[in-house]
């Protein structure tokens, strides 16, 4: 009972810093000071606390496309695990164009049969064909703030779950998933800083006006109010205005 | 797409939702379960700057709704106080409202109060990639357990996953058919009409069509406003 030990000398160390929800619902500060190790660190506790063996946390790449999985994380950060590998690979198309219409969580067994009562026992998941092969686990759809999409996994022949924890774990997940898109928000990171009457023109755009109504409604030059667009739109890295738009719209530069 | 889990028998006494009436009281129950006394579950439509609330099912009495009005409900669904799953929510307590900002005025948290919601929690749903809001609210302060609660989210979450129509049907946030939601897909990556077709293997013709199209279900006046409001809704 190796686990359960490492729950016990953990329990000892951190558990009253910590409450029912993990460390990530204590307040809004503590959303943001998050690191990718921070992230993994967390997401172990989660898996010491469903007993599960090995863990992972997946971006849903917002084509519709390319139905696949891109790793952020798992258990053998820095490197990757095998799982992963099949995940991130054909095996997860399924799980990714569940993930699109249904928030329920997804489980499957292809290893040692003991944990297929455990799941079975769960009201609200699914069952659904391996994400890797010879292994049991469960996944939970997840969604951040800007409505990034992603999926948190845990494996292991001996993941004890009920349908009261099941909430709890996907919650977790969820408050886990929404810190990890803050720190990584696709390309966000580089995009330069834009001016606020950039802004108010892409804003406008967005809202079905034409350059000329923009530049009525702000009192500017229709010159003007092209070339803020223009600007915006290098700035945003993007190749036209609808991209722009959309772009902006996505990484929450306007609303 | 048939799963396995289609294949397996549903669970007679199991949690799935099949029909209107079931969703109502699967609300009911979990809002006894909480503490909670009404619940209001909505939907919010972006129409052009601004922003409505489209109730799918609550129990708040007609004249609640009515003096409250649906523009302050989609104010309190989108407002600071609602959360995520996962995050410990906060209440809006009708008594103490007016110092909290500018969501409510004296008058309509009098309102509020005396209708039976002194304290309202504000949660974010995601089914899938739609968004919905549900607000649980008491007739007393600290009546709510705040864990049960939290566990409540995801347990609306699944409960709305399993009847999709009927949540589309009602917040009407995915009008488009799959061509079209493509085309404009690839429109807000950047792409022009001709650069669309070939990756679609369609005529430029038909990309237009299925683009026009789009921007008249969502009665947009041009292309950036047709992706915007797709983007706003979650549909790409």
């Amino acid at each position: 009972m190796r686990r359960a030990e490492v729950r016990e000398a953990a329990a000892a160390l951190f558990n009253d810093q910590r409450n029912p929800f993990g460390a990530f619902s204590l307040g809004s500060e503590t959303h943001h000071a998050v690191t990718i190790p921070d992230a993994v660190r967390r997401c172990r506790w989660i898996a010491v606390d469903i007993n599960a063996s090995a863990f992972g946390l997946y971006f849903v790449s917002p084509s519709p496309e390319r139905a696949r999985l891109v790793a952020c994380f798992d258990s053998d950060y820095p490197g990757t695990a095998v799982a992963t590998k099949f995940i991130s690979g054909a095996n997860g198309e399924d799980v990714v164009r569940h993930s699109r219409i249904s928030t329920a969580p997804r489980w499957w067994v292809d290893g040692i049969a003991g944990s297929r009562q455990v799941f079975q026992s769960l009201a609200w998941a699914e069952e659904a064909s391996p994400l890797a092969p010879g292994t049991n686990g469960i996944a939970f759809p997840v969604h951040a703030d800007r409505g990034q999409c992603g999926l948190v996994v845990f494996l292991g022949s001996e993941i004890a779950l009920s349908d009261e924890t099941l909430c709890e774990i996907h919650a977790r997940s969820f408050a886990l998933f929404a810190a990890v898109a803050r720190i990584r928000p696709g390309d966000a990171g580089r995009t330069r800083s834009m001016s606020k009457r950039e802004l108010e023109c892409l804003k406008l755009t967005a809202n079905g006006n034409t350059s000329e109504e923009i530049a009525k409604l702000l009192k500017l030059s229709v010159h003007t109010a092209n070339q803020y667009l223009t600007q915006s739109t290098q700035k945003l890295n993007a190749v036209n205005r609808n991209q722009a738009v959309a772009k902006a719209l996505r990484l929450g530069l306007i609303e | 797409m048939s799963s396995p889990a289609a294949l397996l028998q549903p669970d007679a006494s199991g949690p799935r939702l099949t029909s209107r009436g079931d969703l109502t009281s699967f609300f009911m129950q979990l809002a006894a379960d909480i503490g909670a006394d009404s619940y209001m579950l909505v939907a919010i439509v972006h129409d052009q700057d601004r922003n409505d609330a489209r109730i799918v099912s609550s129990n708040w009495i007609f004249d609640a709704i009515e003096l409250i009005g649906k523009r302050l409900i989609a104010n309190l669904a989108l407002g600071p106080l609602t959360v995520a799953p996962g995050v410990r929510p906060k209440p809006l307590v009708a008594a103490h409202a007016p110092e909290a900002g500018a969501l409510l005025t004296g008058e309509e948290a009098r309102l509020l109060d005396v209708l039976g919601h002194a304290e309202i929690y504000s949660l974010r749903l995601n089914v899938g990639r739609q968004r919905l809001f549900v607000l649980f609210s008491a007739a007393e302060a600290d009546k709510i357990d705040l864990t049960a609660l939290m566990k409540a989210q995801l347990k609306c979450c699944y409960a709305l996953s399993s009847i999709p129509q009927l949540i589309a049907a009602a917040s009407m946030q995915d009008p488009l058919s799959d061509r079209e939601r493509e085309c404009l897909f690839w429109v807000s990556e950047g792409k022009t009409t001709d650069e669309v077709a070939v990756i679609l293997g369609v005529s430029s013709n038909t990309v237009n069509s299925y683009i026009t199209h789009a921007i008249q279900k969502f009665a947009a006046s041009n292309r950036a406003m047709a992706i915007a409001t797709a983007i706003r809704s979650g549909i790409i």
